[in-house]
């Protein structure tokens, strides 16, 4: 086990050098040497004492608000440190930006060209157009000299362009329309920020365990107080770790907007059923494993996270060409 | 199948508690170090997930704390999670192994 979702009220508190949570159905022990990190979806009391521990166990936890809206990660001590890698990927930022940023943006198109290509092929011929877009429009374009804001524009296109295409494949109440973040206005916008805030603090935890600097990004502007790194990294694996867990909880109607989501409030939240089945689903879609090209074994998606961390070290270092995940070579 | 393949096991233990009073100690010392392990079953039985290099340190700390002359540790080691089939009769309030709290 190596996440724990932490969903109901309560206490947490080291104990025998072990962690232990009480809510009100009584005293619950996580063992420590068996997580890596946790997630706080409701109000939990500790102490330093506590968040000491879990930095010394390398501990990672990420904190939600009331509305599961993403207020922070706890970040323990780094404990992979090297100035050699962070003074490469200074300079990588400076010289060969565009190189890392089109691969990122090649791997999102190739991506979702597998992922939608499921529903071309069970009878949805109107994706055709949008497909052959992704194959082949998308690869001559990235061969141009661009300038990163015209990589960021085709980004942008790519993901406006899917958001579109939902109408073909997915039930009526949960089309999206258009894209709206901070807050989310309906159930399928608040699916999918949900799914990309769960991948980023995944991401964030990967990093965490590499000796990258989480601060420095290539596709995304590096600014301040964020890890931008991990928002470059995730992109590669949204279609396969978000968007595939959303459809298959919409398409095999798991998730209902009368019965998952909170009136209330316009139908733009998971309530805590919601919540549930969706991170049940997302954490086995995480840790499906696959056969690895390379490595000739299974490697689960969250370690081809991590992989891909890796590789861009082995890119700022020494050189080897830059390729993030990709489903279709499963490297 | 190789040793170094399982990566689940049941954890039982006897410890020789009413012989002595440092026996009391000893029951105490191995349920602790358990707890940071695996996930408490029953009574005397953890269970869960474990990696190969975890259940070294495990059985190296346990060692440490019984005394091999009187109790009685038993491992049982499995591939996985799935490679066993479980009944229940009766009710368990708190799963230790599901991923919610």
């Amino acid at each position: 086990m190596k996440t724990r979702y932490i969903l109901s009220m309560g206490e947490l508190k080291r104990k025998d050098n072990s962690i232990a949570f009480k809510n009100e159905k009584g005293w619950n022990y996580i063992p420590i040497e068996g997580v890596r990190e946790i997630y706080f979806f409701n109000e939990v009391s500790l102490n330093s004492k506590f968040l000491d521990f879990l930095a010394r166990a390398g501990v990672v936890a990420h904190f939600f608000n009331y509305y599961g809206q993403y207020s922070g990660t706890f970040y323990p001590k780094d404990y992979l440190i090297s100035g050699d890698l962070t003074v490469k990927q200074s300079l990588a930022f400076v010289e060969k930006r565009l190189m890392i940023a089109k691969s990122i943006v090649y791997a999102i198109a190739k991506n979702l060209y597998e992922v939608l290509y499921h529903y071309y092929r069970h009878g949805n011929k109107e994706l055709k157009p949008f497909l052959d877009w992704l194959r082949t429009d998308i690869d001559k374009l990235l061969e141009k000299e661009l300038h990163i804001r015209q990589i960021l524009f085709i980004e942008g296109q790519i993901w406006s362009r899917f958001y579109d295409s939902f109408k073909y494949f997915l039930p009526k109440d949960f089309l999206m329309y258009k894209r709206v973040k901070r807050p989310p206005n309906n159930p399928m916008n608040a699916l999918v920020s949900f799914g990309n805030t769960l991948l980023y603090t995944k991401t964030i935890t990967a990093i965490y365990h590499t000796h990258l600097n989480q601060s420095i990004s290539y596709l995304h502007e590096p600014r301040e107080a964020r890890f931008s790194l991990s928002l470059d990294l995730s992109e590669a694996f949204k279609p396969i770790i978000v968007f595939k867990t959303i459809f298959e909880l919409v398409n095999r109607r798991k998730l209902q907007v009368s019965k998952h989501f909170e009136k209330k409030l316009n139908y733009a939240l998971l309530n805590d059923d919601g919540k549930k089945i969706f991170l049940e689903a997302f954490e086995n879609r995480i840790n499906e494993k696959f056969k690895h090209t390379t490595l000739k074994r299974l490697v689960s998606y969250n370690r081809a996270i991590k992989l891909d961390g890796y590789k861009l070290i082995k890119f700022l270092i020494e050189g080897k060409e830059f390729v993030p995940f990709l489903l279709k070579d499963k490297k | 199948m190789k040793s170094y393949k399982y990566n689940y096991v049941f954890l039982m233990y006897d410890i020789a508690d009413e012989e002595s009073e440092a026996g009391k100690y000893r029951v105490a010392k191995v349920f602790k170090i358990c707890k940071r392990y695996l996930s408490h079953h029953q009574k005397s039985v953890f269970r869960g997930e474990i990696t190969p290099a975890n259940l070294l340190k495990l059985i190296k700390e346990l060692k440490t704390v019984i005394d091999e002359e009187l109790d009685y540790i038993s491992i049982i080691k499995l591939p996985n999670a799935s490679s066993f089939c479980e009944e229940k009769i009766g009710t368990k309030k708190i799963d230790g192994e599901s991923i919610f709290i």
